[in-house]
């Protein structure tokens, strides 16, 4: 249904520089998909959906929607957007209008339907998504999730062939999302055609028929959701499925400053929300394996990992050209070591100079 | 409501009391140079003016013809110097004036004309000299001065010429000045006027009078805006050197007039309401004058009408240049806007009066008209702009992603929704704009503002034709607050709802 072939996009910034947010996207969208774009911030994920009905006027490539090419001069981009319907991270619904005139004033004026044709479908609509009682509220009379679900109404007045949705939990409060997702949820169990772009990984899991992973300006892996979130087969993917988030540091020798150590290690905790007691267990970590059981005799390698899906922490210790096992030198009874096993899960040196933790 | 009556006639009255102040024993000034260390009120750029200025020492309060024995009587100026003629026809004692001396600059005056028009100037010449030899000259003076003499003024027959048709047309320039030119039963009428008259019924001209201010007749000369100053204009070297004058036609000098020694009006002082039923049937009952007052305010109507229209016109197409994205259109765009907003209206007004538009033949009015609504447009460009930035991007975007043009989502999404936000600035706007209207008596149109001018000129009264106006304006401008506001209240979807 959609084709896309080497779309690039690059934006001037108002400083004149370039900034190339897409660089080479190919995709095919089929109907009945349902299809999520996920991806790091800043990948331009938004910007390829807003591409597809050129609301962003891309720099090069190709769109074809249903054969028809949609960035030739020739193409009434109009026409092509009364097929495609849009949901927004803000709503956007017109503040001037009651939820229901949002809801019937395309289809008046583009559709040729009368006022109770466009209305007593418009009724239905809003009952679908359970605005029945607000039809004759403003939009600044209701909650953001409300809001949503009024503009989705206002979408499927247009009686789309398929539905962008830009971000559309993200303004929201964490208590509304839910409800906009089960709107969502129940319009693929009807089949309809949707390309989403979202951070709720558990709904992306659940609603699609296909995840495109966005890096670095290209669909950089694409797949249904189970290989993408149980099996990814790329690094970045990897990481991004594990949310993982890395702290890392080389220390030249044993003079190398401790508290200014400990400051960044909280400031990285607190920046990801890693629990008060799993911090502190980090920081004593820290200071028992740095301070007491490495032998200081040549630069230390020093990495954290949070995992913001497990809320677990690993943490690697290398000591570069080390001439044996470190913590076979240590004795077994030292207090050190024992405190590092007492407050953390597991302790492993997989070779010689590596120490693995896990908090 | 009777309480708010008491109190408003109570400040009225304070204010009325508090005006006067003792006058300073003046009975030694009998002469111009006794004038110096005193307060003298003349008419801006008249001859009296000039030599006062002359003289030095003297502290000259330079003031409209109308405030001349306002401003002594309130004591505002120890003297006043108007027209000996008009002194003599005003009843001085029932204002607590006197005349304390005459004859000052005594002077001949003439018609003014442009410098290359010599050949009207001429025939005006040969006319005078004709009717000086036929005796006709000394029975029109006559006639005059026995009407201003006698103080029967308001029984004289006012000789009556009518237009004639065709000919050339001559546009005059005047300034309502008693007894020389003044409007009874509002037609035009006085000594200059009847002797113009009749020349221009002999010559065959067709004739037609434009009042402006005293200082603004000779710019308007020379800019071709009139043909003729005939406004009791002594001939001055530095006059002389902008305009042709004709030989004279009438002598004239000046009179001192200052309060009398007890200060205090003759006879007894009419209590509050009886003074204002006075001032009522002095300003607006005799010699129909209420007519000019109602002429005034259909001018203010009509130029306030037309300015809002082509200011909302020329608004919307500087505020459509002003967002264009091509720097090389809205730069100009934004410069042309902050020039019309850093330079003062009636600056603005006078620029397109007797600069741009001078050798047009232009109406007054129409030339408003394009003034106001080319200043205003600057203003009312700024505020459509902010209307249209306070509508959120997204708005447009969401219509365009449903299907509609560029125009329809203008139309039917963005448009209600920046008027919501435009209309109650505009008001603020549009009041200004009418209240601002009053300056256009400086380019010879006659508004109300012009209207009470020239009423008060006439009976020197500046209470109650202010107070009048005032209160028309304040209407008006509420008017124009209701109905917008009204159009606000259609507009907004919370009011429209219920």
């Amino acid at each position: 249904m959609i084709k896309v072939r080497h779309l690039k996009k690059v934006f001037l910034t108002p400083s004149g520089q370039e900034l190339t947010v897409l660089r080479d996207i190919n995709c095919d969208i089929h109907r009945g998909e349902v299809i999520s774009v996920i991806g790091p911030s800043g990948t331009g994920k938004s910007t390829f959906l807003r591409c597809l009905n050129r609301l962003e006027e891309p720099t090069s490539g190709m769109i074809e929607v249903d054969g028809m090419d949609i960035l030739s001069r020739k193409t009434d981009i109009s026409m092509v957007r009364r097929r495609m319907g849009m949901v927004f991270q803000n709503f956007n619904l017109f503040e001037h209008l009651t939820i229901l005139d949002n809801v019937t004033m395309c289809p008046m004026i583009l559709l040729g339907k009368s006022r109770e044709e466009a209305e007593s479908r418009g009724m239905a609509l809003l009952e679908n998504v359970g605005l029945h009682d607000k039809a004759g509220c403003l939009p600044e009379e209701l909650s953001g999730g409300q809001k949503q679900r009024a503009a989705i109404a206002r979408c499927l007045a247009m009686e789309p062939d398929i539905i962008l949705f830009d971000e559309p939990t993200s303004a929201l409060d964490p208590t509304m999302v839910s409800e906009v997702l089960a709107v969502i949820r129940h319009l693929a169990s009807q089949g309809m055609t949707m390309c989403i772009v979202s951070h709720e990984m558990q709904f992306v899991r659940d609603v699609s028929t296909r995840v495109l992973f966005l890096y670095d300006g290209v669909v950089y892996e694409d797949g249904t959701p189970e290989q993408i979130f149980d099996n990814p087969q790329k690094p970045v993917t990897q990481a991004f499925i594990n949310r993982i988030r890395t702290f890392d540091v080389t220390l030249a020798d044993s003079r190398f400053d401790l508290y200014g150590l400990m400051g960044n290690i909280r400031t990285f905790c607190n920046k990801y929300g890693v629990s008060l007691r799993t911090m502190e267990k980090v920081e004593h970590v820290t200071e028992e394996m740095l301070c007491q059981i490495i032998p200081f005799d040549a630069p230390v390698r020093f990495t954290v990992d949070y995992s913001e899906k497990t809320s677990r922490i690993h943490m690697v210790f290398v000591l570069e050209n080390s001439r044996g096992s470190i913590l076979s030198a240590v004795p077994d009874d030292s207090l050190s070591l024992m405190m590092v096993r007492g407050m953390s899960d597991s302790l492993s040196e997989p070779e010689p100079g590596r120490i693995c933790v896990v908090i | 409501m009777r309480k708010l009556r008491f109190i408003l006639i109570a400040a009225l009255l304070l204010l009325d009391s508090c005006s006067g102040r003792r006058a300073k024993d003046l009975s030694g000034v009998n002469g111009i140079e006794d004038l110096k260390g005193h307060s003298v009120a003349v008419s801006m750029g008249s001859s009296y003016d000039l030599m006062l200025s002359d003289i030095g020492g003297i502290d000259v309060i330079r003031i409209g013809l109308g405030e001349l024995l306002v401003a002594v009587e309130k004591g505002r100026a120890e003297f006043c110097i108007i027209d000996q003629y008009q002194a003599a026809m005003l009843n001085m004692e029932s204002r607590g004036l006197e005349i304390r001396f005459r004859n000052i600059l005594k002077g001949t005056a003439g018609a003014g004309f442009r410098k290359e028009d010599s050949l009207l100037c001429n025939q005006f010449n040969g006319y005078l000299n004709g009717i000086r030899g036929s005796g006709e000259y000394d029975r029109w003076l006559d006639e005059w001065k026995s009407a201003s003499d006698s103080m029967a003024y308001a029984s004289f027959q006012v000789p009556v010429h009518d237009k004639q048709p065709g000919g050339r047309a001559l546009h005059v320039g005047i300034t309502i000045n008693y007894p020389y030119l003044f409007l009874k039963d509002n037609r035009l009428t006085g000594i200059e006027v009847d002797l113009f008259n009749r020349f221009c019924e002999r010559m065959g001209y067709a004739v037609d009078y434009e009042i402006y201010d005293f200082s603004a007749l000779i710019p308007a000369l020379n800019s071709g805006k009139i043909d003729v100053i005939l406004s009791h204009m002594r001939r001055t070297e530095e006059r002389a050197r902008q305009v042709l004058f004709s030989d004279a036609y009438i002598e004239g000098g000046g009179a001192a007039v200052c309060r009398s020694a007890d200060g205090k009006a003759v006879g007894v002082r009419a209590g509050f309401l009886e003074r204002m039923k006075e001032s009522f049937r002095n300003n607006l009952v005799e010699e129909r004058r209420w007519k000019l007052m109602v002429d005034g305010l259909w001018v203010t109507i009509r130029i306030s009408i037309l300015s809002i229209l082509s200011a909302v016109m020329i608004g919307i197409a500087m505020c459509r240049l002003r967002m264009s994205r091509m720097r090389v259109v809205n730069l100009p765009a934004k410069i042309l806007i902050d020039i019309l907003r850093g330079i003062p209206l009636l600056v603005v007004l006078m620029l397109m009066f007797y600069v741009i538009f001078a050798s047009s033949r232009m109406t007054g009015t129409l030339v408003t008209v394009m003034s106001f609504g080319v200043y205003y447009g600057a203003y009312f460009s700024e505020v459509f702009r902010s209307g249209m930035m306070g509508v959120d991007r997204g708005q447009w975007e969401a219509g365009y992603a449903l299907g509609l043009r560029k125009i329809q989502t203008f139309y039917k999404v963005v448009l209600p929704q920046a008027l919501s936000r435009i209309i109650p600035v505009l008001k603020g706007e549009v009041i200004a704009l009418i209240k601002m209207t009053s300056v256009v008596g400086y380019v010879a149109v006659i508004d109300l503002t012009k209207a009470s001018d020239i009423i008060r000129s006439r009976t020197l009264d500046a209470f109650f034709p202010l107070i009048l106006v005032s209160a028309v304006y304040l209407l008006l401008s509420w008017l124009a607050g209701c109905g917008l506001g009204l159009m606000e209240h259609r507009i907004n979807p919370k009011s429209r709802k219920t």
